[in-house]
C-alpha cells in the first residue's frame, strides 16, 4: 500500500509544483502575487476541452492551450499590472486588480460552458490502459501527465539557465533599475516571463482536467490555495523550491491520508508548512533564489 | 342574425378554441396573482445544482400558463433569485421574500448548509418554506413552518443499507463521505449507524472535502482493508470520481450511495466502473407516474438534456404549491394552514404528502447504476 501511496503523491506532487512554478516565477521577477494563475489554469482547460470538442488531437490541443494561456498571461499583464507597475503602485494594488481579472475570467467562462462539469469524450481517457508493476498501479494518463510535467520544468529550468531570455529574466528579478540601465527591455522581458508562467499554469491546468477527466468552473480554487502554500514552503520566488514544495505537499497530503488521517489532511498539510517555516522562515530555498535558478 | 352577432359569436368561439386554460376548473384563487419565492444557487460552487432547480420552476411557469399544471385558474408566477452559493445572499433573500407583504411561501435554497441560515428567519417570521433539496438531518427541526417534499438521507439510507444487505449478505464496509458540507456529512453518519444497526463491521472510514479531485490516497487505504462493500457519501462531482477512481485502482467492491449520486449522466461521466453501483434516491427519471413521463419529455426537450433528482423536486414542489394555490392558499397563513392539511399530492416524485415532522412521506427507490442511465434494483 506504501508504494501506491508514494505513486499517488508522486503524480500528485507533479501538478502542484508545475502550477507553482508559474506562481512563483512572476513573484520572483516582479515581486507579485498573481491570484488570476488559477483563473487562467481553468481557462485554458476549458481551451483545451473545446478544442478536442473540434476533433484535435489532445496532444496538439494541450499544446495549443498552453499558448493561449501564455498569451492570456501577456494580455493579464497589460491590463492588470503593466498600468499599476507604471504609477509604482506597490504590491497590493495588483494583488487586487489580478483578482478583478480572475473574476471576470471566471464569469465569461460561466457565460460560454454554463455550470455544468465537462468531460473529454476522445481518447477514453477514464477507460485509459491500467498497467500493474508490482504493488503499484497507474494508468498510461497518470504517467503521461508526470512526465508532461517534468519536461516542461526541466524546459524552464534550461531556459532560465542557459539561454539569453533566461539571463534578462534573472536580471530583472535581481534588480529592475540595473537591468534596464544595462540595457534590458523591461516590459518585454516581463511580457516573456508572464507567457512562461502563464502557460505552464495553463499546461497545469489542462493535465489536471485530463487526470481526472473533469473540467469545472471552480477547479482552480484548491490548488490556488495549495499552490500558494508550496510558493511559501519553497521559499517565494524560487523555481527550485517550488518544485520540490509541490512534490512535498502531493506526499505530505497522500501520506496524511494512508495513514488515516483523512479528516485532518489539510491541518496536517499547513501543520507541516508552519513548522518548516519556523525552521527556515524564508522557506525551503529562500528569497531570491530565481538569480540562481 | 346581423352581422355584428355573427362577428361576436365568432369571436367567442375564436376565443374557446385558442385559451383552453379558460376551461381549466376554476377554484377559489382563480384571477389571482401569487408570486412565490424561489432561491436556487444558480451560479456559484453550488450552481451544477441550482440551476436544474430554476430550469424547473421556469418550465413550471410555463405548465402553469399553459394548463399542464392545474393552479385552479390563478395566476401563479414562481420567482427565481439567484442566491450566488452565497449564505449572506440566501439570508438576504429570505428576508426580502418573507417581508414583502406579497409572498406567499418561499422555495429552496439549495443546499442544508443555507437552510440552516436562512430557514430560522422564516420560522421566526411564522412564514411556511419548503427546501426540495436540502436533505440534511435536523432541517425540519428548525421551527414548525419548515418542510420538505426531498426525502431525507435518513429516510433514503437505510432503505439502501437493509436491500442491499439482505441481498448481498456482507460483513464488513468502509465509508467514505465529505465532512465539510451537512449534506455529504450527514451521509456518513447514517451510513455508520445504519450499517452498525445491521451487524456489518465498518473497517475503514475516510473524508474528503468539496471540489476535490484526487481520491486514489483515501481508495487505496479502503483496498488494504478488504471491506465487503463501498459507501459513499458524495455529491455528483465527487462521487463521479470515487468511483471511476475505483475502477481505475481494480477496485471491484460493491459500492453504495445516495440521493447524491442519482444523476443522469453517472455512468457516462464515472465510466464502466460505476455498472452495478446501487443508489437510493428519492426519484427515478424512469418512474411511470403520468406527470412524471411528461416531465422528463418536456424539460429534455427546453434544455437539451434530462432533469436530474434537483429539477425533479422543485419541479414537484411547484405542483404541491399549484394544488395548494387551487385550493384556495394565496397568503402565507393560509398556505400555512393549507399545508398543515395535506393529504396526498399527485407530483413527479409520486403521491407526496408530509409526516408529523413535516418531512416528505414516500418511499425511496432503490437504483442500480447501468449503462445509460438507472434500473430498479432488484
Amino acid at each position: 500500500m506504501l508504494a501506491q501511496q508514494l505513486l499517488n503523491g508522486l503524480f500528485l506532487g507533479a501538478v502542484y509544483a508545475l502550477f507553482a512554478v508559474g506562481y512563483t516565477l512572476v513573484f520572483g521577477v516582479l515581486d507579485i502575487l498573481n491570484l488570476a494563475h488559477a483563473a487562467i489554469f481553468t481557462a485554458a482547460a476549458f481551451a483545451a476541452f473545446s478544442l478536442a470538442g473540434m476533433g484535435v488531437p489532445l496532444v496538439l490541443a494541450f499544446l495549443i492551450a498552453a499558448v493561449m494561456a501564455g498569451i492570456m498571461g501577456i494580455l493579464l499583464d497589460r491590463v492588470a499590472f503593466a498600468p499599476l507597475r507604471a504609477r509604482n503602485a506597490g504590491t497590493l494594488v495588483p494583488l487586487i486588480s489580478s483578482i478583478g481579472v480572475a473574476i471576470i475570467i471566471g464569469a465569461v467562462l460561466r457565460g460560454i460552458y454554463g455550470v455544468d462539469e465537462r468531460h473529454f469524450t476522445v481518447g477514453g481517457l477514464d477507460t485509459a490502459p491500467v498497467i500493474h508493476a508490482g504493488p503499484v498501479t497507474f494508468t498510461t494518463v497518470e504517467l503521461t501527465i508526470f512526465l508532461a510535467a517534468i519536461v516542461l520544468m526541466l524546459v524552464l529550468s534550461w531556459v532560465l539557465r542557459a539561454t539569453p531570455l533566461g539571463r534578462r529574466i534573472r536580471a530583472v528579478a535581481e534588480d529592475r533599475v540595473a537591468a534596464a540601465l544595462l540595457g534590458v527591455n523591461l516590459e518585454l522581458t516581463i511580457a516573456a516571463t508572464f507567457f512562461i508562467a502563464s502557460s505552464l499554469g495553463g499546461a497545469a491546468g489542462v493535465l489536471t482536467a485530463l487526470r481526472y477527466n473533469s473540467i469545472t468552473l471552480d477547479m482552480g480554487g484548491p490548488i490556488e490555495l495549495k499552490g500558494l502554500a508550496v510558493i511559501i514552503l519553497g521559499g517565494m520566488g524560487s523555481v527550485t523550491g517550488a518544485v520540490i514544495g509541490g512534490f512535498i505537499l502531493g506526499a505530505v497530503e497522500t501520506l496524511a491520508i494512508a495513514y488515516g488521517l483523512s479528516e485532518w489532511r489539510d491541518a496536517i498539510l499547513f501543520g507541516v508548512m508552519f513548522v518548516l517555516l519556523v525552521l527556515r522562515p524564508t522557506g525551503l530555498f529562500g528569497k531570491r533564489a530565481l538569480r540562481a535558478a | 342574425m346581423n352581422r355584428f352577432t355573427v362577428s361576436a359569436l365568432a369571436l367567442v368561439a375564436l376565443a374557446a378554441l385558442v385559451a383552453p386554460s379558460s376551461a381549466a376548473p376554476r377554484g377559489p384563487a382563480a384571477g389571482k396573482h401569487v408570486h412565490v419565492g424561489v432561491i436556487a444557487d444558480v451560479t456559484g460552487a453550488a450552481g451544477v445544482y441550482g440551476t436544474p432547480q430554476k430550469n424547473a420552476y421556469e418550465l413550471a411557469n410555463e405548465d402553469v400558463k399553459s394548463g399542464k399544471i392545474d393552479a385552479g385558474g390563478a395566476d401563479l408566477v414562481f420567482d427565481v433569485q439567484d442566491a450566488a452559493t452565497d449564505g449572506a445572499q440566501v439570508v438576504n433573500l429570505m428576508q426580502k421574500f418573507t417581508t414583502d407583504g406579497q409572498t406567499p411561501i418561499v422555495l429552496g435554497p439549495t443546499l442544508s448548509g443555507e437552510a440552516f441560515k436562512a430557514f430560522p428567519i422564516a420560522k421566526n417570521a411564522n412564514f411556511p418554506v419548503m427546501g426540495t433539496s436540502t436533505t440534511a438531518e435536523g432541517v425540519t427541526a428548525i421551527g414548525p413552518t419548515v418542510y420538505r417534499d426531498s426525502l431525507a438521507e435518513s429516510q433514503v439510507i437505510p432503505t439502501t443499507v437493509k436491500r442491499t444487505h439482505d441481498k448481498w449478505h456482507y460483513k464488513t464496509a468502509a465509508i467514505i463521505y465529505g465532512d465539510d458540507n451537512a449534506f455529504t456529512k450527514t451521509d456518513g453518519d447514517i451510513f455508520a449507524r445504519e450499517l452498525k444497526a445491521a451487524g456489518v463491521d465498518v473497517v475503514d472510514t475516510e473524508t474528503f472535502h468539496i471540489k476535490d479531485t484526487d481520491f486514489q490516497p483515501a481508495l487505496t487505504r479502503i483496498e488494504s482493508k478488504h471491506p465487503d462493500v463501498i459507501a459513499i457519501g458524495a455529491l455528483f462531482p465527487e462521487a463521479t470520481k470515487i468511483i471511476q477512481q475505483a475502477g481505475k485502482l481494480g477496485i471491484k467492491t460493491h459500492m453504495i450511495g445516495g440521493n447524491g449520486l442519482n444523476a443522469p449522466d453517472m455512468y457516462s461521466v464515472a465510466g464502466p466502473a460505476a455498472q452495478g453501483t446501487v443508489v437510493g434516491a428519492a426519484w427515478y427519471s424512469g418512474a411511470k407516474y403520468p406527470s412524471n413521463v411528461e416531465f422528463v419529455k418536456h424539460y429534455t426537450a427546453k434544455y437539451g438534456k434530462g432533469p436530474d433528482q434537483f429539477a425533479a423536486q422543485s419541479y414537484a414542489a411547484a405542483q404541491i404549491v399549484a394544488a395548494l394555490v387551487k385550493g384556495g392558499a394565496t397568503n402565507k397563513d393560509e398556505m400555512l394552514s393549507a399545508l398543515k392539511n395535506v393529504r396526498s399530492i399527485q407530483t413527479v416524485l409520486g403521491p407526496i404528502g408530509f409526516d408529523s415532522n413535516r418531512d416528505a412521506k414516500s418511499s425511496p427507490v432503490i437504483l442500480s447504476i447501468v449503462k445509460g442511465g438507472f434500473t430498479y434494483f432488484h
